[in-house]
């Protein structure tokens, strides 16, 4: 059996709607436990206060890379049919710039607020009220802005592609970016008591 | 830190390392099979096939290694398809074959397995179908083309029509491969002929 289960057929259209909900409930799940569904505990995160966000992304970012590195090359899952999203480098870093900005106010990113309305936060619905009214904006101005909305594309570029060296290397790369920032943490959280 | 901690971190090193050692030795490989092909003339450029496919050089067998599904979306004008299993005993004594798949790896492998089973006539499209549709089917005029460029392209137009590709001008300086008219840029591992953005484009499009 080789993933992606749906793009190889092993998961016809019925099996992707089932797994669509278990999968989501599963991330909610992990966010909440994870202590994610706490506004404090997310803008803790930008004033160094409380790095739990820091640790439980890169965590998850390093289980995913090394695991899909690693399925690939056993056969398991084949990585040139996991879609790529497009590049579009000044509209993503303006879109980036205003999540940062929004998820720095509201204390809350739209899959937080999501586990934070379903704990029963007021805030998390605030949010994810906020949210939706924001896509419905986007919407109704998306004609006068899809001239700059697909400026500067790049294609589904990735790090290795712009970087030009192997997967591998990447990967090696990542890890050890990763494993430094755990330990810088983990010194500033100790320094902090 | 806890001994649950420090054993995900160490087993996070471990993998991330043995990573870059699994790419550093297959590229070794690789590269070795790569020079023993050069060795042995056994490549052949895109736009030197496209010559001998519009000459109607009856000679000459296409085959594309990819999978049936990808050949039913794409392939070279001609070529037939072909599991890597079934190469042994499908290649005929008497044609040159030519073969291809996404990249230059595959075909080369495939390659080796005819070599040492005694077949001469055999070539490796080097870059693969990437090289096709960049250097064949998108030939691309920078904006800033020289005359010689120019005159290159023209050619080269000509023959993308021949295959209903669509030959590309005003392209950006950048997205045209150093090399892309004077000869294949061996320096680098990106498809002959491509940057790395077209390579993106076409990946995106599936091909």
């Amino acid at each position: 059996m080789t993933a992606p289960l749906s793009e190889t057929g092993v998961l016809g259209p019925l099996g992707v709607l089932l797994a669509a909900p278990l999968i989501g409930f599963a991330f909610g799940w992990f966010l909440e436990r994870g202590g994610l569904g706490s506004a404090r505990k997310l803008a803790g995160q930008f004033y160094l206060a409380d790095l739990t966000v820091f640790k439980v992304l890169f965590s998850a970012l390093l289980t995913a890379m090394l695991g899909a590195f690693w399925l690939d090359r056993l056969g398991l899952l084949d990585l040139s049919l996991v879609y790529l999203p497009e590049t579009f480098v000044l509209p993503q870093a303006l879109g980036g710039a205003l999540f940062g900005a929004g998820f720095l106010v509201a204390g809350l990113c739209p899959g937080t607020s999501c586990v934070a309305a379903a704990a029963g936060r007021i805030d998390g619905v605030g949010v994810m009220g906020g949210m939706l009214l924001g896509i419905a904006a986007f919407n109704g101005v998306f004609n006068w802005i899809s001239g700059f909305y697909e400026s500067t594309p790049l294609g589904a570029v990735t790090l290795t592609d712009l970087a030009g060296v192997s997967r591998g290397v990447g990967v090696a790369v990542v890890t050890a970016v990763a494993l430094a920032g755990f330990a810088i943490v983990t010194r500033i959280e100790r320094a902090r008591g | 830190m806890s001994r649950v901690h420090s054993t995900l971190v160490i087993a996070a090193a471990i993998l991330g390392l043995a990573a870059a050692g699994q790419d550093l030795r297959t590229g070794a490989a690789a590269t070795k099979l790569t020079s023993e092909i050069d060795a042995a003339g056994g490549y052949i450029s895109a736009p030197d096939l496209a010559d001998r496919i519009v000459r109607g050089d009856s000679g000459l067998r296409v085959l594309d290694l990819r999978s049936r599904a990808e050949y039913d979306q794409l392939h070279i004008a001609g070529a037939s398809h072909i599991a890597f299993e079934d190469l042994a005993h499908a290649v005929p004594e008497d044609a040159t074959v030519v073969l291809y798949a996404d990249g230059g790896s595959a075909a080369a492998r495939a390659w080796m397995l005819l070599h040492t089973r005694g077949h001469r006539r055999v070539l490796v499209l080097r870059e693969g179908l990437y090289e096709w549709i960049g250097r064949v089917l998108e030939p691309r005029l920078a904006s800033d083309a020289t005359a010689a460029e120019r005159a290159a392209f023209a050619r080269a137009a000509e023959t993308s029509r021949f295959f209903g590709g669509i030959p590309l001008t005003g392209v950006p300086r950048a997205d045209v491969a150093t090399g892309y008219w004077t000869g294949i840029d061996r320096s680098g591992h990106q498809p002959a002929g491509m940057s790395k953005r077209a390579i993106a484009s076409i990946r995106r499009r599936g091909c």
